[in-house]
């Protein structure tokens, strides 16, 4: 028998137990029916965000990146159009937060963060539909359907998120 | 009792609400105009100037909605009867069974277009110039 020769930190404990909630978020998130294909709430995103802004940014892109992967290989769309749309948003988002990571806590709270991740996701997603999937611009006509929808989300996201960050440190 | 359930979430989402700070309305109001002016530019259709007659796949003509006609075209069923007024257009007479046609009513943006199948006859709404769309690009 050969023993296992990779040592695990608490950080790498971490990371796993944030990743495997998130995985199990967006598989429940992947079974409910939503009325408009391709609508869906993101909850899974509430704790990426809340691992971002409780612990650092590196553990957010680890659990972040991990959810996709691991994700799309449950569900089974490893690879395909659905597993780079994901993909996508979530670096686009991974990117504004990291923008605004140092954002102004008097004015700004999460809400604002949570609202401008959600936009840059599907942004993302839009520009890998219109460049690669779907290249005509008859599909930038569904854009304000999505972008109404980041609104409602991103917003309820952003409050759950800032209670469970303001709950958690008191 | 109801009543009382309803009010006492009335407080709970006023209370959320209070929580938001001035950053987050900016932030709100950015997104909401983002919204409006993207769905101002892609669900906007504009008015069109001319009318396209096609029948078995040939243009029969492109004539102007400007102007207060009626056409009258024999196809493979019958004589169809195409009316333009107030600048719109609309089938107003049909050989074909269903009528669906008729039941279109009336259009007037650009890339509208009623197809009677049947009787082998389409109109189509076109702006100045021709839109380029996924058939001739």
């Amino acid at each position: 028998m050969t023993q296992s020769t990779i040592k695990t930190n608490s950080n790498d404990h971490k990371i796993a137990k944030l990743a495997a909630i998130a995985v199990a978020i967006s598989l429940v998130e992947f079974f409910l029916p939503s009325p408009i294909p391709g609508v869906k709430p993101g909850i899974a995103n509430i704790i990426i965000l809340y691992t971002i802004f409780k612990f650092d940014y590196q553990t957010g892109v680890w659990v972040s990146l991990i959810r996709v992967f691991i994700t799309s290989i449950i569900i089974g769309t490893f690879l395909s159009p659905t597993f780079f749309l994901s993909l996508s948003g979530a670096l686009c988002s991974l990117l504004i937060v990291l923008i605004f990571k140092n954002y102004n806590k008097k004015n700004f709270s999460l809400i604002s963060i949570s609202l401008l991740a959600s936009l840059a996701h599907i942004v993302g997603q839009f520009i890998v539909v219109r460049v690669w999937i779907i290249p005509h611009d008859g599909i930038l006509y569904l854009l304000p359907l999505f972008l109404i929808s980041a609104f409602i989300f991103g917003i309820v996201n952003g409050i759950i998120v800032q209670k469970l960050i303001t709950s958690k440190t008191k | 009792m109801k009543l009382a359930g309803i009010k006492n979430l009335m407080q709970k989402i006023l209370l959320l609400i209070k929580k938001f700070k001035s950053g987050d309305w900016l932030v709100m109001l950015l997104f909401i105009s983002l919204i409006f002016f993207i769905t101002k530019y892609y669900w906007e259709f504009p008015q069109g100037q001319y009318l396209k007659i096609e029948k078995n796949n040939e243009i029969i003509g492109t004539y102007s909605l400007n102007q207060k006609n009626t056409f009258i075209i024999d196809s493979l069923m019958g004589t169809s009867e195409i009316i333009i007024d107030n600048n719109r257009a609309r089938f107003s007479k049909s050989p074909c069974k269903k009528q669906y046609c008729i039941h279109q009513g009336w259009i007037k943006k650009i890339n509208q277009t009623i197809i009677c199948l049947p009787n082998q006859i389409s109109i189509s709404v076109i702006g100045n110039k021709e839109q380029f769309d996924s058939i001739n690009y």
